[in-house]
């Protein structure tokens, strides 16, 4: 039967598809005993089964190529030795031979019986293995209810799961999942943010969704509107199909904006730089016509592997990445991990009650000197090969700056002693992302060459509202009046000081907010390449002059509501 | 049989890609081959028995190699040891 469920959409596009559900970890299978005459062919059953998922293993693996071999293949090989792993299997077999169980319960039993072990190791790093072993453990127990030989992995089906994290929705869209359907979570989410940059629809806070939907159900999903259509009707294939078709137009329309300049209609020229991760998303940026890229993560270089990368191996990636710019200045920015998102990294840091206000950013740099050192070897040396600028995150105090700047110098005396060739002179900036560094900015504005407005985090910190609190959805917004003074003061005393600024947040990326940015005085734009085509058509509709003129009543404007109706009413401005 | 001690000595401890290449450098020898630390022996050929070793840097661990080929299993893990699993640190 027809059944619309309301989510949020959190990365637009349009998925017909069949349903795949998937709870985290929840492994829930009740105890079931057999024969012991079946013993041979349960046993047969579950050799079956792993034998499927290292073929299916084997296939991914190679399916996989560039960047994303290089981020989901050292996971993979892990969870290939596990699969072979002689005690995981003696066990398996032994739980079936002799305590007669179903393969199923053998292989709950297992799990729960090394997690036991795990879940009592002091050491972080190691306890998270874990998550290794129940992905190994979940996809046997998927195998062995996969009758149909015919359906490949996850490939074409939609997922519906609790959660998701940012590194399994890499692997998921790697496997062919073609849309995300999530109980819980945030458009702002770090997984919102990655299924927009890789075109993956994502749908959250659609917990009906979840309790509703069974696998194999045919479901239509808009990550546009947020809406999941169970078991849809005619007119919701024809919607489907009219979203693909104006799709096609609508980006049609806007490739034409390609080679215009971003322009507002009073002449002024705002420069929009792209937010990258990747090569493919330096090759649309280069492709959209960014004038640079306004942010390069380097988070994604020690996600998702076991291993810090080395000097070699970075320099390497940064200088494709300022070779791919062909000259448009690349801004770098260092290693941007907290507790939150390091169980993935080889890094071990300890566990955190509070990683959001933990050893996180330029702290955790600065703890692991190496680590930053490295990490400017690298950049300095791909500056010998284009413009690069580096950016430090989650600065809080003048000191933090003035250390890097020491350290940024001495690699560079260093490099060139050693005989490489870098840029005479590479900027270093600031990302204003902690409330007290944008309060006492002109305390330490001489010492940066930059600045970058991180919103997601600026806004998180000054609200006290976590993004991913599903409970604040309504609190966590840049609409409060005290995130557009701070905006309007950090961007009035950069110009004051000549230094350029950038607001590289989401907030930065989405049409919607153009006007608002405009009129705090903002000329510098860094947002996914996924939508700077799109931001830059809201741009050449603006006024510019206009809007600054407008400003005041922006920053008067008492609460969201207010600031709302400031919006809708620059949205209905002429042209 | 053959009996050594061996320290964990790369910066990172018996993590993913080090205990891979111990259950990887291993698979083709015929002997058995545990490692004993903190009170708890495991089969070495098992990547998730290493992995409960839970064996950080500076860790003692006590090999112990059983079969036809021992002295060079033992040989061959000593000195992926000593050569600190190929890291740099």
């Amino acid at each position: 039967m027809r059944q619309v469920f309301q989510g949020i959409g959190a990365s637009r596009g349009s998925a017909l598809g069949r349903a795949r559900v998937r709870l985290a970890h929840a492994l829930v299978i009740a105890e079931e005993h057999i024969a012991a005459s079946a013993v041979e062919a349960e046993l047969e059953r579950l050799h079956a089964a792993i034998s499927k998922v290292r073929t299916d293993m084997h296939a991914l693996r190679d399916r996989l190529h560039g960047a994303l071999a290089h981020e989901v293949g050292e996971f993979l090989d892990l969870h290939t030795l596990l699969l072979d792993d002689p005690e995981l299997l003696h066990g398996l077999d032994a739980l079936i031979r002799t305590g007669r169980y179903s393969a199923d319960y053998a292989l709950r039993l297992q799990r729960d019986r090394i997690a036991g072990v795990f879940q009592a190791m002091d050491d972080p790093y190691f306890r998270s293995r874990l998550d290794d072993i129940d992905q190994v453990i979940g996809r046997i127990h998927a195998a062995l209810h996969r009758h149909d030989a015919g359906l490949q992995g996850v490939a074409g089906e939609i997922l519906v799961t609790d959660s998701i994290a940012p590194a399994e929705l890499v692997q998921y869209q790697a496997q062919g999942v073609i849309a995300i359907v999530t109980a819980g979570g945030s458009t702002l989410s770090h997984s919102a943010i990655l299924a927009r940059s890789l075109h993956l629809p994502l749908v959250v806070d659609a917990a009906q969704a979840l309790q509703r939907i069974n696998d194999g159900d045919a479901l239509i999903v808009d990550g546009g509107s947020g809406l999941v259509v169970l078991e849809p009707g005619p007119s919701d294939l024809r919607a489907h199909r009219e979203r693909g078709r104006g799709h096609v137009r609508e980006r049609r329309a806007l490739n034409r904006l390609r080679s215009e300049p971003t322009r507002t209609l009073d002449g002024t020229d705002i420069q929009l730089y792209a937010n990258a991760e990747s090569r493919e998303d330096v090759a649309e940026a280069h492709a959209l016509g960014a004038s640079g890229v306004g942010l390069y993560r380097t988070e994604f270089l020690f996600l998702q592997r076991f291993e810090l990368p080395d000097e070699d191996e970075q320099f390497r990636i940064y200088r494709d990445v300022v070779l791919g710019m062909s000259g448009r200045p690349v801004t770098i920015r260092t290693l941007d991990l907290g507790a939150d998102k390091a169980d993935r990294t080889g890094l071990a840091l300890r566990d955190e009650p509070n990683p959001a206000l933990g050893l996180r950013g330029v702290r955790l740099s600065l703890s692991r000197r190496d680590l930053l050192e490295t990490q400017l070897r690298a950049l300095l040396r791909a500056s010998g090969y284009g413009p690069v600028r580096v950016l430090v995150p989650m600065v809080t105090t003048r000191e933090e700056v003035r250390t890097v700047r020491e350290l940024l110098k001495q690699v560079a005396r260093d490099l060139r002693s050693q005989g490489h060739e870098i840029a005479e002179h590479v900027p270093l900036g600031a990302m204003i992302e902690v409330p007290a560094a944008a309060i006492a900015l002109s305390d330490f504005i001489g010492s940066v060459d930059f600045l970058s407005i991180g919103t997601n985090d600026l806004v998180q910190y000054l609200l006290a509202a976590d993004r991913n609190n599903e409970a604040l959805g309504d609190l966590y917004t840049p609409l409060h009046p005290a995130v557009l003074r701070v905006l309007r003061y950090v961007m009035l005393l950069a110009r004051k000081h000549d230094k350029p600024i950038a607001v590289c947040g989401e907030m930065a990326g989405d049409p919607l907010f153009a006007p608002l940015l405009l009129a705090l005085g903002l000329t510098e734009f860094s947002l996914h390449p996924g939508t700077l085509l799109e931001v830059r058509r809201r741009i050449r509709e603006c006024d510019l002059a206009g809007l600054r003129q407008r400003a005041p009543e922006l920053l008067r404007a008492r609460d969201r509501a207010g600031i709302e109706a400031w919006l809708a009413d620059c949205a209905c401005l002429p042209g | 049989m053959i009996e050594r001690e061996l320290t964990v000595s790369n910066r990172l401890g018996l993590h993913a890609r080090a205990t891979a290449k111990l259950v990887q450098l291993l698979s083709p020898f015929q002997s058995s081959v545990t490692l004993a630390a903190k009170g708890r022996e495991i089969n070495a050929k098992s990547i998730m028995g290493v992995m409960l070793l839970a064996a950080g840097q500076g860790t003692q661990v006590k090999l112990r190699v059983e079969g036809n080929d021992e002295t060079e299993a033992a040989d061959a893990i000593t000195a992926l040891f000593e050569r600190r699993f190929d890291e740099d640190g």
